[in-house]
């Protein structure tokens, strides 16, 4: 008898069968359609591929996950993941659904700005969305961006008309409840002509004893506009993330990411920037403060395509117990884009014995009058400054607990909105200390 | 208030202090003087309880405590200040929050409640003005950026915040022109008294005649080789060093 021998690839994508995506337009099941060819051709990642060599995923292939619908959410279960005195839209997803019933949407008629879920804005607004949606993800050789193309449930839709800004953030708040869950969400934020958009998106974990989350972050920023995403991700130890963060700007604008991952099993983001006008800054900061088994891949890519464009990139790691994090950054400087000012560093603090930090920066520059620098440091507490503190009566744990502030505050420095920076600084304030 | 009996102590193997004895009482002034390499800031790293030195011999009593069982947080909540030879820039942690931690851990040690915002700035101000400290200087990052005479008055400044039963001063001089040599020097004048003492390191006989000891030590190859009082002091500034060495070596 002939044995049937599946790939990882198509083992998984069996599992993702049996969503209908019927009732959407024409288009936007073109782009599924064309997700799901990419995925045949490719092999689901392993650390042969130099873009995966320190993050192995054989835990997520060999794993069952299924795309679930989550029923009956009541709102007490999700209070305690609300960030405290933030007063903001707030828009809900279960395992990648809406859920209406707990998210506070925005969609005046003649309103300066749109928050829904994309869903409904691909019925109703689909003049705003068709010439976005997916535009940045169609990199063929993604994987996970791909997978989130094809099997995407739902995501915030965040629309700026130009000149305007929201009056208050935006908080997306992605939940996973249920085993052996797959959640896709996908939010969409445009930003038109010199308009504002700050949203700040959480991952966060109702209940699972084992989840994997692929989500995407695509941004539109356009001529003179600024968007800030805060990406928080605070998911169980069950967890699976995979992110991909993706960006594109027109002339004279800014785009600001600030990355904090806090808790999971696994976390990879793949962040990408296209600097695609003049005269833009784009803004990349991590803050990872890690402890127990987590295992944190961060890969940036920044696009200088155009000519007197800064770009920031400054990404701190706090590594405890038995953590790991790596950090592989890619500056690109395009031959026309002159006077590019490009700066990236990545500092690691090591607190353990078996806390792991791997650094990659990489430049690849094409145009000749730049300014470009990158470096990387790892180490461990700076026992001269730890002495000092101490001389001065100040006990050891509150000593580096004043230190790891101080370290990790030039980062947190960038949360603009007072209500993140308190929760964030709450949050990894508990990733200081051991769990061991 | 202080009293070391025969201590000896070593950095990677080398023995730096052989056996030295020195007692502090309450309400004296102190000076240690000594050729370069003698053992003086070794002295100050072992009584502040830096770990890189080992104590193999001999103890230190502080207050009627084991100095040297204490941690260095510990030290400085019994009383001991050492104003560091070298102060160490700590970027992203401001001076202000800095003094104020150590003010309330030093007085959460002593059993005291932590002081009043305003309580605090008024002790601020107050020894911001003794020391001549910039205001300005308050929000910077600790000692980031300082010149050096700012860095010494830094350090006296953290010890009157601190008011310390025993303030040792390595090498603060050093460095220093004349102007902030006596502005260091009237800081700690200001702040003695009966109950508190100090301990002067120094290489020159110039802070001396600001800060005027009761006694002065001459350390030598890990030991106090000559005791005096201030003309001893004024005797080596004219004679050097090479008559006690000599004196020793007979």
């Amino acid at each position: 008898m002939a044995t049937l021998t599946l790939t990882n690839t198509e083992r998984f994508l069996i599992n993702q069968e049996g969503q209908d995506f019927s009732h959407e337009a024409k288009t936007f099941i073109k782009i599924r359609e064309l997700a799901i060819k990419n995925l045949k051709d490719l092999e689901f990642p392993t650390p042969k591929l130099e873009a995966w060599k320190y993050t192995n995923l054989r835990e997520v292939a060999k794993q069952e996950f299924r795309p679930q619908s989550a029923i009956n959410v009541l709102g007490s279960r999700l209070k305690p993941h609300l960030i405290p005195n933030l007063d903001a839209y707030v828009l809900v997803f279960v395992n990648g659904f809406f859920v209406p019933e707990l998210s506070k949407v925005s969609e005046k008629k003649d309103g300066d700005f749109i928050v829904t879920n994309l869903n409904h804005a691909k019925a109703k607004y689909i003049k705003l969305v068709e010439p976005r949606l997916g535009f940045l993800t169609r990199d063929k050789d993604q994987f996970f961006g791909n997978l989130n193309a094809a099997f995407s449930q739902d995501g915030a839709f965040v629309y700026v008309k130009e000149g305007k800004q929201l009056d208050k953030p935006v908080h997306v708040i992605n939940l996973v409840d249920g085993d052996l869950v797959v959640a896709y969400p996908r939010n969409l934020v445009v930003a038109e002509k010199n308009a504002e958009a700050h949203v700040v998106v959480s991952y966060e974990t109702l209940d699972t004893q084992s989840a994997l989350s692929n989500v995407v972050n695509e941004a539109f920023v356009a001529e003179g506009a600024h968007v800030t995403i805060d990406k928080i991700q605070n998911e169980n130890s069950n967890t699976f993330h995979i992110g991909g963060d993706y960006a594109q700007q027109d002339k004279n604008s800014t785009f600001t990411l600030n990355t904090i991952p806090v808790s999971g099993k696994l976390i990879r983001n793949n962040v990408t920037v296209d600097i695609d006008g003049e005269g833009s800054t784009a803004n990349l900061f991590g803050a990872v403060c890690l402890n127990g088994d987590i295992h944190v891949d961060n890969q940036t890519l920044v696009n200088h395509s155009k000519p007197n464009c800064d770009s920031n990139e400054l990404y701190k790691c706090v590594v405890n117990d038995n953590a790991s994090s790596i950090f592989n950054g890619k500056i690109y400087v395009n031959k026309i884009a002159q006077k590019t000012n490009a700066f990236q560093s990545n500092a690691n603090i090591l607190l353990s014995d078996d806390a792991k930090a791997f650094s990659k920066p990489q430049l690849e520059i094409y145009a000749d009058d730049v300014k470009c620098s990158h470096g990387c440091t790892i180490g461990q507490f700076d026992d001269e400054a730890l002495f000092y503190l101490r001389a001065r009566g100040i006990r050891e744990e509150t000593a580096k607990k004043v230190l790891l502030d101080a370290f990790i505050g030039e980062v947190l420095d960038n949360l603009k909105v007072d209500a993140v920076r308190t929760h964030v600084e709450a949050l990894i304030a508990k990733n200081f200390v051991s769990k061991k | 208030m202080l009293k070391i009996k025969d201590l000896k102590a070593e950095i990677n193997g080398k023995e730096i202090l052989k056996g030295l004895n020195f007692e502090v009482k309450a309400g004296e002034v102190h000076a240690i003087m000594g050729p370069n390499g003698s053992g003086k800031s070794t002295l100050a790293s072992v009584l502040s309880g830096r770990e890189e030195y080992e104590v193999t011999g001999g103890e230190v009593e502080f207050a009627g405590k084991d100095l040297l069982d204490l941690a260095p947080e510990d030290r400085a909540g019994e009383g001991v200040f050492l104003a560091f030879q070298y102060p160490v820039e700590i970027p992203g942690v401001s001076n202000i929050n800095f003094i104020k931690t150590a003010v309330n851990e030093v007085r959460e040690y002593k059993g005291l409640p932590v002081l009043e915002t305003k309580e605090f700035m008024k002790l601020l101000k107050e020894k911001q003005t003794l020391v001549g400290l910039s205001g300005k200087l308050a929000n910077r990052s600790v000692n980031e950026g300082f010149s050096g005479g700012e860095k010494k008055r830094n350090e006296i400044f953290q010890m009157a915040m601190l008011n310390p039963k025993l303030g040792i001063l390595d090498e603060t001089d050093s460095g220093l022109d004349i102007d902030a040599l006596r502005v260091v020097a009237n800081g700690v004048n200001e702040l003695k008294s009966s109950d508190n003492a100090f301990v002067v390191i120094t290489h020159y006989q110039r802070l001396l005649d600001y800060i005027v000891p009761d006694f002065v030590h001459v350390l030598y190859d890990g030991k106090i080789v000559k005791s005096g009082t201030k003309e001893l002091a004024l005797e080596l500034e004219e004679k050097g060093y090479d008559w006690i060495i000599e004196e020793y070596n007979k």
